[in-house]
């Protein structure tokens, strides 16, 4: 399997920008297209990687090997079409990670029925932004920048490395304010697969694997992601 | 004489006090906005109720000296004031004169009081003729009580009241379009019915004794045509009965045309009611949103409320969708929220006004924005961007925040692919789950807060995690412990929803 590597099947309206930002953010991308129109605007658009095909035939879903792409992402202008499509994906591949959009609470509903790992709702977080500009418009506005690392603040997930000075302590006792980041939550892997948020107010030991997420400014990100490597000894 | 009418409209005209009295006299009458206008009308309708009430229970009563005297000066100086004052706001003739004054000024020619003091008396003569003048007018005349016939006037003042019931206006205002209709039938009515009574008169003059003029002979007609059928005037020919027969038929099929044309002017008219009540009725609450376009997003936004929303309206130009969200019980008007006209029907001046471009369009939206903010810069514009590319055509145009369905779809796809765990973290966050609001908090000048150290607020110990905070549009990411709050910095916590509320209890009190 090559790493980052996508194969997006659809280059509608929301597939043209899901193309482009996943091109910018330096994935492998392949598109596939069943509409002859949409098909030549990729071409046209500059992608190499684009195939016109009928993704209804399983046959030809088999030839373009999916296993050997990491994520398959649907985003099929029809939404008919996108669900018929993540179905016969998921009944061909068992083991592939296959995302879909939707734009409606149905679709939702019927793309996880048809087996996609995750499902991305067009309008949820859109809609949700709405109530929350009503009510807190400065933290929306904050918290937008952070999602799309406008100012050079963002999020990032790390995994705490064997042997690392974090191991053994609680994440109240660590102060991470010296680092210029901070906490927002973590998966304990010895509780269970699911994410904590560290305002939840439950006590956490951090162990090797566990993984941690911090808000803070890129560099400090990536600087604290190289100091969690270190040993308490040395430190 | 000239030059006192002169100097005394210039005077009036650079009055601010004189306008701003005027203006604020207008609203009351007229208006919608003010606030006690309501106080107003409801002591008019209780003038108007108790003096007809008064009327009714004197006929058989008697009735106290200061009721009479209550009913007699009171009620009817308050319907004369503001008969005068209704009139007074109903055009500016100071204006009309000072204005032909600066114009005869600079044409160098003689300046005439008399042309412009008609023209302004003529309007004012033309409001005084309209129905509703008159009805005020006359409502004023007090039933004198010796002279029986006066007391009519009282009904006058029952019609006073429909100046107050939106209803009735309404139904004026519907027979009002049909007017063509219902003046044919009335034409035709008329005609039938002098016809048969003519008939009726040659015919049984002499035989029936009921029948003495023409007078008794149209009555017996009119009573014959309605249906009514008193019976106490009836034919006793044989002819008679024919034209009888006639008259009925003919009266059937008019009061089935007359019922269909009223029936047929409200269904038409029924939407357009229904949809102005429902703009007036928003108007009167103080802040409100305008929902433009009834699309997957608005679905989404009315699924997601978590608390009643009262003050909205949906504005769609398509039936369908209209439909579709009167179905689904939400109030909505079938307008094109990119005209002006429709924007400018709402309470602008004294309401804050959030605007909700969310249609598919971004044309539509950015026209939408563009026209809202050209009615008032006040109004705030959250538009829907669905090309991303032209973001800054949305900039320009003045929205206030821009919603980006398909960049939020990028980081999210972006997310799920290199850091799944993050994406929950995110999902959460932005979705707002109970467990990871970011929730912002305005310091005001007179908060506990002011004057302390980050250091000092213990944001751990009330489980919250302080991200940074923002001073005059910058922001300060997780600002060192010694850094003072100062007024009106904005906080950005992170926490349960319990944890803020409770945070924001203890701390919003005064110093």
């Amino acid at each position: 399997m090559y790493k980052r590597s996508i194969l997006l099947f659809g280059y509608g309206s929301h597939g043209k920008f899901v193309a482009k930002g996943l091109q910018e953010d330096g994935f492998l991308l392949k598109i596939i297209e069943s509409n002859h129109d949409y098909y030549l605007q990729a071409k046209d658009d500059g992608f190499m990687e684009v195939e016109h095909m009928d993704v209804t035939n399983d046959r030809l879903l088999e030839v373009l090997d999916p296993q050997n792409y990491e994520k398959l992402v649907c985003v099929m202008e029809d939404e008919h079409l996108n669900v018929f499509l993540t179905l016969s994906l998921r009944s061909l591949f068992k083991e592939s990670y296959i995302l879909s959009i939707s734009d409606s609470i149905h679709t939702t509903k019927k793309l996880k029925m048809a087996g996609a790992n995750k499902v991305i709702d067009l309008y949820e977080v859109s809609a949700n932004k709405i109530h929350n500009i009503l009510k807190r418009p400065v933290a929306t506005k904050l918290l937008e920048g952070f999602v799309s690392k406008k100012d050079g603040i963002g999020f990032k997930e790390m995994i705490v490395p064997q042997n690392s000075f974090l191991e053994g302590k609680t994440t109240d006792e660590i102060d991470f304010s010296p680092y210029g980041v901070l906490l927002i939550g973590m998966i304990d892997e010895m509780l269970g697969h699911t994410f904590v948020f560290i305002t939840a107010g439950i006590n956490h030991e951090l162990n090797h694997g566990d993984t941690i997420v911090c808000i803070g400014s890129e560099e400090s990100l990536n600087a604290f992601a190289e100091e969690i490597k270190k040993e308490e000894s040395i430190l | 004489m000239k030059q006192i009418f002169l100097s005394f409209a210039l005077k009036l005209r650079n009055s601010k006090r004189y306008k701003e009295a005027k203006a604020y006299i207008w609203e009351l009458l007229n208006g919608t906005s003010n606030p006690y206008k309501k106080y107003l009308d409801i002591f008019i309708i209780f003038l108007i109720v108790t003096s007809v009430f008064i009327l009714v229970y004197e006929v058989t009563n008697p009735v106290p000296v200061w009721l009479d005297y209550y009913d007699f000066y009171f009620v009817s100086f308050v319907f004369f004031l503001e008969y005068i004052l209704r009139l007074w706001v109903h055009n500016d003739l100071s204006k009309y004169i000072v204005e032909e004054y600066r114009d005869a000024q600079f044409l160098h020619r003689e300046f005439e009081l008399w042309p412009v003091l008609k023209q302004g008396l003529k309007e004012k003569l033309n409001y005084m003729i309209t129905p509703s003048a008159i009805v005020d007018l006359l409502a004023i005349f007090p039933a004198y009580r010796p002279l029986r016939v006066l007391r009519i006037f009282v009904l006058f003042r029952m019609l006073k009241l429909l100046r107050y019931t939106k209803s009735i206006n309404q139904f004026v205002e519907v027979i009002n379009n049909k007017r063509f209709e219902l003046l044919t039938l009335l034409f035709l009515l008329f005609f039938i019915v002098i016809t048969a009574g003519i008939a009726i008169y040659v015919l049984e003059e002499r035989i029936n004794p009921q029948i003495t003029s023409l007078f008794d002979a149209v009555y017996w007609s009119l009573v014959t045509i309605t249906t009514v059928g008193y019976g106490d005037v009836a034919p006793v020919t044989d002819a008679g009965r024919a034209i009888s027969m006639l008259t009925i038929i003919a009266g059937i099929g008019m009061i089935s045309f007359a019922t269909s044309v009223i029936v047929s002017a409200f269904s038409e008219r029924l939407n357009e009611i229904k949809e102005s009540r429902i703009i007036e009725q928003v108007n009167k609450s103080k802040s409100f949103l305008i929902i433009c376009g009834y699309g997957q997003m608005a679905k989404m936004f009315f699924r997601q409320r978590r608390d009643q929303l009262d003050n909205y309206v949906i504005l769609d130009k398509d039936i369908k969708r209209v439909e579709q969200a009167k179905k689904d019980g939400y109030k909505v008007v079938q307008e094109d929220a990119s005209r002006f006209e429709i924007l400018s029907k709402f309470n602008v001046k004294h309401a804050n006004i959030t605007i909700l471009c969310l249609t598919a369009s971004d044309v539509e939206n950015i026209y939408i924005t563009l026209n809202a903010k050209s009615i008032s810069r006040k109004m705030k514009v959250i538009a829907r961007v669905n090309d991303i590319n032209i973001v800054s055509k949305f900039e320009y145009a003045g929205a206030d925040h821009l919603l980006m369905p398909n960049q939020v779809v990028n980081t999210m796809i972006s997310t799920a692919i290199t850091q799944p765990t993050m994406y929950k973290a995110i999902h959460a966050i932005l979705t707002g789950k109970s467990i990871a609001r970011i929730d912002e908090m305005h310091v005001h000048e007179e908060h506990s807060l002011v004057g302390k150290s980050v250091g000092e607020l213990d944001f751990k110990k009330n489980k919250l995690l302080f991200i940074g905070l923002e001073r005059k549009g910058e922001f300060f990411f997780n600002p060192p412990a010694t850094e003072i709050i100062q007024n009106y910095d904005i906080l950005l916590l992170m926490g349960r929803k319990i944890s803020l509320e409770y945070f924001r209890d203890i701390h919003e009190g005064i110093r």
